[in-house]
This record gives C-alpha cells, structure tokens and sequence, in this order.
C-alpha cells in the first residue's frame, strides 16, 4: 500500500511532522483520544526517535501498529485503536 | 493498578525544564498519571517570570541552536501541553515562602503543597525521578 492508500482509509491523519521529542507521542494522544476503538489513525514525524518512540508508545497504551512506512525523512505509522 | 510517574524538578537552569516536561509529557501520553514536585532551582519553571530566569547553563549555550534546529518546543508551549494533559504541577511551599514569593506570581493551575504530599502521591508510582 502506498501513503495515499494509507492515508485515504485513515479515520484521523495526526500531522507532528517537525516536531521534535515528545510533541510525536503528545500529539498522538490527543488524536487518538477523539477515536472509536478499531478506528485508524496515521500519525506523521519526522523526528527520528519517533520510529522507536511511537510503537513503544502504542505498547503501553494497548493500541496496535499495524503498519509503518519510512522514506524521504519522513515516517508514517498505522496505529489502530485498542 | 493505574500507572504513575512522580518527578522531582530540584535543579537550576532551563535544562531542567526541557528534562522534566519531556518525560511527564510522554508519561501523560502513554495514559501514565504525572505529578512534579518543583522545589529549590526548579521552582522558577513555574513561576510567571519563568521563561526570563531559565537560562542555559553557559556550556550548553550551543544547545540553543540545536533546539531550535531541530524544533525542540519552547518551555511555555510545553508547560500548556503539561496543563492539557493533567499533569499536576506541584509548587514546594517551603521554597515558595523561603523565596518570599506568592501564589499569585506562579503560573495558573499550579498547587502549593509540601513534602509529604508529594510522598503520598509518589508511594503509588510505579516510576520516581529527579532532575
């Protein structure tokens, strides 16, 4: 799939693209707040921690990473609701 | 049992800020409950006149510019992010009134309390921590 795919089926794209640690997994809380259980939201970064910070930040809140995508300095993660 | 991060911010300086509001904001992140005791140098993190007192140490100076190279929030935003997210913010009394300062020269939302308040929200964190 590629990110347009990814992003069209998103229920809530969460852009913290330039934003540096923590904002990544700040903004990922707010977003994922406003969601339904199995819902998907996309989460964009380019802080480069944010590839080990965001699924370690999905395993304490009990959602799932179903996809991350990497290229051009930027990162996008999949994350489905718990 | 709820999760529960307790930090202490004793420490001078703004490094002590960018420290402190990065691990709480994660903390609060990963739905983990946050509390920080701001006492001795860290109390001006809190104080209305915060961002002018909190000064890099002079050999972290060139820090500055990799902050802001790399987007790094400043201490005010990340201090409303904190609010957002309920991090408590806790001023030492103790310091507060060996400073002479008052409670309304403190930033909104922040509660005056003690040492052993502190220690009763602390007793129940799974993670304790001082900068």
């Amino acid at each position: 799939m590629n990110v347009q795919e990814i992003v069209a089926k998103a229920d809530l794209v969460v852009d913290a693209s330039g934003l540096g640690c923590p904002m990544p997994v700040v903004r990922a809380k707010k977003g994922i707040d406003t969601l339904q259980s199995g819902q998907i939201m996309v989460l964009k970064a380019t802080d480069r921690g944010s590839l080990k910070d965001v699924p370690a930040w999905v395993q304490q809140t009990r959602h799932t990473l179903e996809e991350v995508v990497e290229g051009d300095g930027e990162y996008i993660f999949v994350v489905r609701k718990g | 049992m709820a999760k529960r991060v307790a930090i202490i911010a004793s420490g001078g300086g703004l490094e002590t800020a960018y420290k402190t509001f990065n691990i709480a904001l994660a903390g609060a992140a990963m739905d983990a409950e946050v509390a920080i005791f701001f006492t001795f140098e860290g109390l001006p993190i809190v104080h209305k006149q915060g961002p002018s007192m909190l000064k890099l140490k002079p050999e972290n100076e060139p820090m500055a510019e990799g902050f802001a190279r790399t987007n790094v929030p400043p201490i005010d935003q990340l201090i409303e992010a904190a609010k957002e997210s309920g991090i408590r913010l806790i001023a030492c009394q103790m310091t507060v009134d060996a400073l002479g300062w008052k409670a309304d020269d403190f930033i909104d939302g922040v509660e005056f309390a003690g040492a052993a308040t502190f220690l009763d929200y602390a007793m129940e964190a799974q993670v304790t921590l001082n900068f």
